[in-house]
């Protein structure tokens, strides 16, 4: 019984963690421009972060290694220091992002202006990496995240004509208004959400955190196979949302107010009411996700001792850098920068960042002195190639699309 | 001299002429006990042709996993050889010189029992 509740937790939290503001921001934005007809663009965005999140985390828990150890050791100090220095400022943006997203949700429920609210979550997210455990902090936020249910909710009470829905995502066409290079800028824009480097960092991070063993593995296979799928249905839920209230009248997205709106339509104040705790957090989850990413990416890299398993004091300088990142976003934030076009940027160059993590964990993850029998398979390898592909013409394409597009405006 | 200033470094023969780019230096450890561990000692410079980057760990030869990624490092570093250190006459700023007569060994290192999944 104790273990089918474990299995049970493990992938309510694999769901309700899977959003943060990067998700909900593209989804919402392509559901109003594009409707459905980008939701392929999940699905493939959902398979890759499923692939790699095994990956990385298969090599953690038999080599013991996260991430970016393993980066340092492959490419050496020169390679891996530039790979960490591109990774540290994206993951640095996503986690400006994810805090102006607390802020923007906590000034829905509360209408204060959100640069009162930015460092109060800046500070909230800096106390509960200092003193809350690892497991409850993953396990409240995953699970309160699972609230995000309600757009699924809504988008039946809303009562869409699904054959129009179905329609967009099975014959995906553009239309005349938007361009081709709209589309594939905001493809890339999905793909970059859906596989953050930063879900890896964390995810193997994580897996020492918590001292996986290679018994674990069929357990973080299940959470990742069974609870990333279903976060990938309530981005497509979010996208239907949007696309049946905004896309027939042309409004095009710009503010979460306008995310929540077909919740509000749909289901009321009271229904309003839990999307908000929903986006807070996922957010907050994100920030504290992002923020621990900066902490274990540079110690991990220099060699310094890292983890929430060690007190604060034992692993001083982890602590220090989680600290001068968040006030750091904090800082960028209060200058009254909109959040949500940091999120936009944030996602698109985290697609430009993948390749640069995404290789060295497959090739160590092929590398017996690492894996020992636990190597890749043939079938694991065949799509992963497959997605190595892919990661590597989406980050070549996103920043001559960004310019063409004009950052898709 | 440190390791960081052999690696990337362009390599010449005796006469002049440029042999490729130091990517990696292969260690042996039989050197006199140094505490718990023998000493390393240098036992030569692998030579890449046409990069100075990584193999990325693919010049063993129980690693070719997966094929498309192994047979990429391969023909990236094609010609790549071992040199024995005895075979370098000078380090020189900015350029290795080996000697006359050097020999050009394979760079393959071969596979061990953990490498071959046993």
């Amino acid at each position: 019984m104790k273990k089918i509740l474990g299995v049970a937790l493990g992938i309510l939290t694999a769901i309700g963690g899977f959003l943060d503001i990067g998700d909900l921001v593209t989804n919402a934005v392509v559901g109003s421009r594009f409707g459905l007809s980008l939701a392929w663009v999940v699905v493939v965005g959902v398979v890759g972060i499923c692939l790699f999140a095994q990956m990385s985390g298969k090599v953690a828990a038999v080599s013991g290694r996260a991430t970016f150890e393993i980066i340092r050791e492959r490419l050496g100090a020169r390679a891996a220091g530039a790979n960490l220095g591109a990774s540290f400022l994206i993951n640095l943006l996503t986690l400006t992002a994810e805090v102006g997203g607390i802020a923007l949700a906590l000034q829905l429920a509360s209408s204060v202006e959100p640069r009162l609210w930015i460092p109060v979550a800046g500070l909230a997210v800096w106390l509960v990496i200092w003193r809350t455990r690892f497991s409850i902090m993953e396990n409240v936020t995953g699970l309160v995240g699972l609230t995000l249910i309600v757009f699924a909710v809504a988008l039946f009470l809303l009562g869409p004509d699904w054959s129009t829905l179905a329609d967009q995502a099975l014959h995906p066409r553009v239309s005349a208004q938007e361009g081709l290079a709209s589309y594939w800028y905001y493809a890339i824009a999905l793909f970059g959400a859906a596989m953050t480097p930063y879900e890896v960092f964390f995810f193997s991070s994580g897996a020492v955190e918590e001292r996986w063993t290679i018994k674990d593995l069929s357990q973080s296979r299940l959470n990742v196979l069974v609870g990333f799928p279903f976060g990938g249905v309530l981005s497509v839920a979010i996208a239907a949302c949007a696309a049946v209230v905004f896309l027939p009248k042309g409004v095009e997205v710009s503010s979460l107010s306008q995310i929540v709106l077909p919740v509000a339509l749909a289901g009321g104040k009271l229904a309003l009411a839990v999307v908000i705790v929903g986006i807070v957090a996922a957010t907050f989850g994100a920030a504290l996700e992002t923020s621990l990413s900066s902490g274990y990416t540079l110690a991990q890299f220099m060699g310094w001792s890292w983890g929430k398993f060690r007190r604060p004091a034992r692993a001083a300088r982890f602590h220090l850098t989680m600290i001068i990142c968040l006030v750091v976003a904090v800082g960028v934030l209060m200058t009254s920068v909109n959040p949500i076009a940091v999120t936009e940027y944030s996602v698109v160059f985290s697609a430009v960042a993948l390749p640069l993590t995404y290789l060295p964990i497959l090739v160590v993850a092929n590398d017996p002195e690492y894996m020992g029998e636990h190597v890749n398979g043939r079938l694991t390898n065949a799509f992963a190639l497959v997605y190595l592909v892919i990661i590597v013409v989406a980050s070549v394409a996103a920043i001559p699309l960004m310019i063409v597009t004009g950052a898709g405006s | 001299m440190i390791l960081g200033d052999l690696l990337d470094a362009p390599v010449n023969d005796a006469s002049g002429n440029r042999l490729g780019y130091v990517v990696d230096v292969r260690l042996v450890l039989d050197g006199p006990l140094d505490g718990l561990l023998a000493a390393p000692r240098l036992h030569g410079l692998l030579v890449s042709p046409r990069t100075g980057t990584s193999f990325l760990g693919y010049e063993r030869s129980g690693v070719e996993a997966p094929a498309l990624l192994a047979r990429y490092f391969a023909w990236r570093h094609r010609g790549t050889f071992l040199v024995h250190w005895q075979d370098v006459a000078e380090v020189a700023p900015g350029a290795v010189r080996l000697v006359d007569q050097f020999r050009r060994f394979s760079p393959a290192l071969p596979a061990t029992g953990r490498q071959a999944g046993r």
